[in-house]
């Protein structure tokens, strides 16, 4: 079954095309892999799912809803969640409170139940001990009460991780997870994508510049080149595409 | 025994502490009235009207990261909301009080609608365009039978007459005479009263969903929507609710003084930056700052008040100040905010904190249900 099915999706900066009528779709359940060399629109693809930016043109369909219409804080809701390419976390939160800031969509009290403080302290509690899990799921438990400020990248990347967790998503984008970590992380970090994908029902969209990473746990890969969709298939087939050899290592002439 | 020693969140030692400083909070704010001179009743009355004011200020920029240099506004709303109920349409002062509340929190919205698509030194020029429009609005010839323009309004106050007896418990009266021979002790625990409910408010929000929501849209306004944080709303919500906060000390202050004018100090933009400086050296994002920077910048205020006269001021700082020919609290208070933000950028607070952490650290109670993991506690702050 289509979970995401994006159409024809233009986006301009001034006079700049940043993508230019991208489709592709992604299978539920599968580890989608979006290559690409730097500058062919991958994160601005991100931006447009996750409502930061809007195209001029084209349609995002969500399980048939066109997330177009959907605000950029309606998107947790519907069980959409991202991380970013270069951290946007909360510096002066602990870990904790970081992945229970991801907790947000699930909750219910607001201002008039905080400052009445019916129900808030069960909420808190409810919430704590699930992003208690989830800091520990990730090997981050120890660290939990730490300000995210200051951690180590590799660490943080991994914060980014849990946090997006914590909305309870159907659908996970994740922009370049494995950039800035130690080569021998990289796998790990693989089997990590691939294990809470099995254990939370997931379907992942991948954004990576490690090949051999990408390669190894996409279930489907799309390349793009100049906001365009290049090549799109299995991991073999677009490394054997002769579009995707060009885009990378330039035109034999 | 060494040096920190660590207490476990909610274990017995923590509560005592707990219990301890509330039970020394309120001895101190029942000392006050029955105990203190009248001048320290009236010095404490003024420090809750600015403890009330900053803390609602610190809501909006400590919490949420919203600057607003408009407070003064909000503030004068609960000034003429109040003056020009009890005079124009002969209402009970404290009638006023959640009129005024209500009032501020609409104009609050009002103002932040611009705020939702600003921010920084650009959120800090419209909301100062609102403090500064402020006095010049009230003193506006089109609403001059409303709020009687530059002259202002007197009689604003309360009227103790014998329909306001003295109110005793147990034999002991901590409320003063309310005939009108000393009313002090009444005011102080009316302003001890708007403080206690603005920090419930601000405690219940701070600890809550979206007390962390707030803190995501100060941190990455971005990531926070990503994580499902309506940012239009909640913005527009704190930005209310601060406003209505500001007010009531502002009514509490056309209260207490029974006289209104547009240009006293905290109605003008003036008012504004006492409340942005008393939460900042106090400690921003902090619950308590603002309380501790209110006591700090009124006691400072009152001692150097009589400082304009050279030989009032005591010998070994009379060389530094007797140039001056102005009572110089607000400069020492200044002088203090330089300081600290060079030693202490979180304020009194802040210091506090780390002074503690050297001899004790609260080790938080672990988080999640799988069973108890070793967690680092929090190292002190740098």
């Amino acid at each position: 079954m289509t979970l995401l099915d994006v159409q024809n999706v233009t986006v301009n900066f001034g006079g700049i095309v940043a993508l230019d009528g991208l489709s592709f779709a992604i299978e539920e359940g599968h580890i989608c892999g979006l290559i690409g060399p730097n500058g062919a629109g991958k994160t601005t693809m991100f931006n447009v799912v996750s409502r930061i930016y809007q195209p001029t043109a084209g349609s995002v369909l969500y399980r048939g809803t066109e997330l177009l219409h959907v605000p950029a804080h309606g998107i947790a809701r519907l069980g959409i969640a991202r991380t970013f390419q270069n951290l946007a976390l909360f510096p002066t939160m602990s870990l904790l409170e970081n992945v229970m800031v991801g907790a947000h969509s699930q909750g219910r009290i607001g201002f008039l139940r905080a400052i009445t403080r019916i129900g808030a302290a069960a909420d808190n509690r409810r919430t704590r001990d699930f992003a208690g899990d989830l800091l520990q799921q990730l090997g981050l438990g120890h660290l939990a009460f730490r300000p995210a400020a200051g951690l180590p990248f590799g660490t943080l990347k991994r914060l980014e991780i849990a946090r997006a967790l914590a909305s309870r998503p159907k659908f996970l984008l994740m922009d370049e997870p494995a950039a800035g970590l130690p080569h021998g992380e990289v796998d790990e970090l693989g089997h990590t994508i691939q294990s809470i994908r099995d254990e939370f029902a997931l379907t992942v969209l991948l954004v990576e510049h490690h090949m051999s990473m990408v390669m190894a746990i996409s279930d489907r890969v799309v390349a793009m080149e100049f906001g365009r969709k290049i090549a799109d298939g299995t991991p073999t087939e677009v490394q054997s595409n002769p579009a995707v050899i060009e885009a990378y290592l330039g035109s034999p002439t | 025994m060494s040096l920190p020693i660590h207490l476990r969140s909610g274990g017995l030692p923590s509560w005592a502490i707990r219990v301890g400083a509330t039970l020394s909070v309120a001895g101190l704010l029942l000392w006050i009235p029955t105990h203190g001179s009248d001048s320290l009743i009236d010095t404490c009355t003024t420090a809750t009207m600015l403890m009330a004011a900053a803390m609602s200020l610190n809501l909006l920029l400590g919490f949420t990261g919203q600057i607003s240099l408009g407070h003064s506004a909000f503030f004068g709303i609960g000034v003429y909301t109040t003056a020009i109920g009890v005079t124009r349409w002969g209402w009970s002062p404290f009638v006023t009080l959640p009129v005024a509340f209500a009032v501020a929190f609409v104009v609050g919205v009002l103002v932040s609608l611009p705020a939702l698509r600003i921010k920084g030194v650009y959120l800090a020029l419209v909301t100062l365009a609102l403090g500064l429009v402020f006095p010049a609005f009230v003193k506006w010839p089109k609403i001059e039978w409303l709020t009687n323009g530059s002259r202002g309004l007197d009689k604003t106050g309360f009227k103790f007459n014998k329909a306001n007896p003295t109110y005793e418990l147990f034999g002991w009266n901590p409320w003063g005479n309310l005939r009108g021979q000393n009313v002090k002790p009444f005011y102080f625990w009316v302003g001890v009263s708007i403080v206690a409910l603005v920090y419930l408010v601000c405690r219940g929000i701070v600890k809550s969903r979206m007390g962390r929501s707030l803190v995501a849209i100060r941190d990455n306004s971005t990531a926070a929507a990503v994580m499902g944080v309506n940012l239009a709303v909640t913005k527009g919500i704190v930005f209310g609710l601060s406003a209505a906060m500001c007010a009531l000390p502002g009514s509490l202050s056309a209260i207490r003084t029974g006289t209104v004018t547009p240009d006293s100090a905290l109605l003008t933009v003036a008012g504004s930056i006492t409340f942005l400086v008393i939460m900042v050296v106090g400690g921003s994002g902090s619950l308590w700052g603002p309380v501790l920077g209110a006591v700090v910048y009124q006691f400072i205020i009152e001692r150097t008040s009589g400082w304009s006269d050279p030989n009032r001021i005591p010998g070994a700082v009379r060389p530094l100040f007797s140039w001056s020919d102005v009572a110089p609290g607000s400069g020492i208070f200044a002088l203090t905010l330089i300081l600290l933000m060079f030693f202490a950028p979180f304020g009194i607070v802040g210091l506090w904190h780390k002074a503690v952490a050297t001899v004790v650290t609260v080790v938080p109670k672990p988080a999640g249900t799988a069973s108890v993991v070793h967690q680092e506690t929090a190292p002190p702050e740098s």
